[in-house]
């Protein structure tokens, strides 16, 4: 299949180097995770994919084209972020169809293409109410909603289930596996638990230490059994933490270095 | 002995009952109010209707001004003065918060001049308007406006900070154009902090304008109010004194309380 994402030699410095160097190409239809230690740079990285922030080295290809901060390009990203970012005044309805007015629709087709994917989300009914009057998961099914109805060329989603309950959490990785499913989406997904990745990723990225680096790519085909893969990501994630605070002795880089 | 005790719960829900009803027909303060009247009476009588005139004077002269419509004629005159004054104000408060939302730079001076603003007395206004306008309804208006528009304009400035840099942030990520997102994302978080300027800001306004009404014009209650003090009507310096408590609690409970409410409907 062709790739539909490549992302080349991203690096980004802050007054340290945050990110050294990232390559990866994600084909189109995936479910890539990204996972990695607290603070290594994964919420960095998809933003500097989404062109929401400039990276210092390297390039993001969307379909072999750039995507660029501060640009508007023709590429469609859609993002859903830790925090659902709906707007209070608004209703679920009026939220979604919000983010369509830059396509160039009318009225009468904003509001048919957010009911259709506030349903799609599992929030038909609910289209008349309030981000307030609704729990924490209907608010990030509606940003979900949101993200899906500008059709985009990819969907990127950092951390999304982040504040929500274990069991909500659970009830919204099916939901986002079944989406997936159903409309063959290119899917970014960042988090921190493994579990959740292997849950419903069919590429795992594991970002090292800062500054990242890829620590492994992982094809998620159930070739590895999910307990061993889970077991394995939780040994990496554990060697990653260490070094990152400073117990460096353990890493295997840090041996051949001595 | 159960029997009792149930009854006796009756009792106290009855009580308590009572006491609710008690207290949202502000009882407790009417029964304040009538203490002051009857020892407001008791002073009128001791110390004579020119220092304190009695409470049924009172009442008649507020009769008095409603049946010959003067009421209507020297508030009116008041409410046009502070609609131009407050009205300027607010317009201008509104330029200001856009000026603070567009440059950092132009937010940094704002907050300096609203300080210097915010400090200055009314007196030096008073004193002022009447060297630029005369004696002009021009006086109270511009007391009014130099006096209300630090208020409103902090209130501004302050909900166009507080705008969430989040939401402008989606925003960025869906394409919106500035328009859209001023439209959709700033003039939403902004307007509950106008309302609520504008609600403290008009009383200043009627408090402010009547005092400068003192000086040069011949309507509005501060005007008739220095009158009445002049010919020695005490009494209508009190009804005056009523009609403005009338219009600011009428003002604040039709107009603002309406707007807030129908602001917050999606909370």
């Amino acid at each position: 299949m062709a790739v539909k994402l490549r992302v080349s030699g991203i690096g980004k410095d802050y007054l340290i180097p945050v990110i050294e160097t990232v390559s990866f190409g994600v084909e189109a239809g995936e479910f890539v995770c990204l996972l990695g230690p607290n603070g290594c740079g994964k919420t960095t990285l998809l933003r500097i994919i989404g062109g929401i922030e400039p990276a210092t080295r390297g390039a993001v290809l969307l379909d072999e084209q750039p995507v660029v901060a501060g640009d508007a390009p023709s590429r469609k990203v859609g993002v859903v972020f830790q925090e659902d970012r709906l707007l209070p005044w608004m209703t679920l309805e009026q939220n979604v169809a919000l983010v369509l007015k830059p396509l160039g629709l009318g009225a009468d087709a904003r509001r048919e293409v957010a009911r259709r994917h506030l349903a799609l989300a599992g929030l038909g009914g609910f289209e008349h109410y309030y981000p307030g009057r609704v729990s924490g998961g209907m608010r990030q099914r509606t940003a979900i909603a949101r993200a899906l109805a500008i059709e985009p060329d990819v969907l990127l989603m950092d951390e999304p289930f982040g504040a929500l309950d274990a069991q909500n959490r659970r009830i919204m990785q099916t939901e986002v596996r079944r989406i997936w499913k159903e409309t063959g989406r290119t899917i970014l997904f960042v988090t921190h638990s493994i579990e959740e990745a292997v849950a419903i990723g069919t590429t795992l990225v594991m970002l090292s230490a800062r500054p990242s680096r890829i620590r492994e790519l992982i094809r998620n085909d159930g070739r590895v059994a999910r307990g061993q893969l889970i077991d394995d990501l939780n040994t990496m994630i554990m060697e990653e933490v260490e070094r990152q605070q400073g117990g460096a002795a353990v890493t295997p880089r840090a041996k051949e270095r001595e | 002995m159960a029997e009792r005790a149930e009854g006796r719960g009756a009792a106290r829900r009855a009580a308590r009952s009572l006491d609710a009803w008690a207290d949202r027909l502000h009882l407790p303060t009417l029964a304040v109010a009538g203490l002051a009247v009857g020892v407001w009476a008791l002073l009128s009588w001791r110390y004579g209707a020119y220092v304190l005139p009695s409470p049924l004077a009172v009442v008649r002269g507020l009769g008095e001004i409603l049946s010959t419509g003067e009421v209507w004629t020297h508030t009116g005159a008041s409410l046009a003065r502070i609609l131009v004054g407050f009205g300027g104000a607010v317009a201008l408060a509104i330029l200001t918060g856009l000026a603070a939302f567009v440059s950092p730079r132009a937010r940094a001076v704002v907050h300096d001049v609203l300080a210097v603003l915010n400090a200055t007395s009314v007196f030096v206004w008073i004193v002022l308007s009447i060297v630029w306008f005369g004696l002009s309804h021009w006086a109270p208006i511009f007391t009014t406006l130099m006096l209300t528009l630090p208020v409103v304009a902090s209130n501004i400035v302050e909900g166009v900070e507080s705008v969430d840099r989040r939401l402008l942030e989606m925003g960025d990520v869906y394409r919106l154009g500035g328009r859209e997102k001023f439209r959709a994302i700033v003039i939403p978080s902004t307007v509950p902090y106008l309302v609520a300027g504008m609600k403290v800001g008009f009383g200043l306004a009627l408090k402010v304008s009547v005092v400068a009404e003192i000086f040069g014009v011949t309507s509005g209650i501060g005007y008739i109010m220095n009158y009445s003090r002049e010919i020695l009507a005490t009494q209508m310096v009190f009804v005056w004194a009523l009609v403005m408590v009338l219009v600011m609690m009428l003002t604040d409970k039709l107009v603002f309380d309406a707007v807030a409410r129908r602001l917050s409907r999606w909370r």
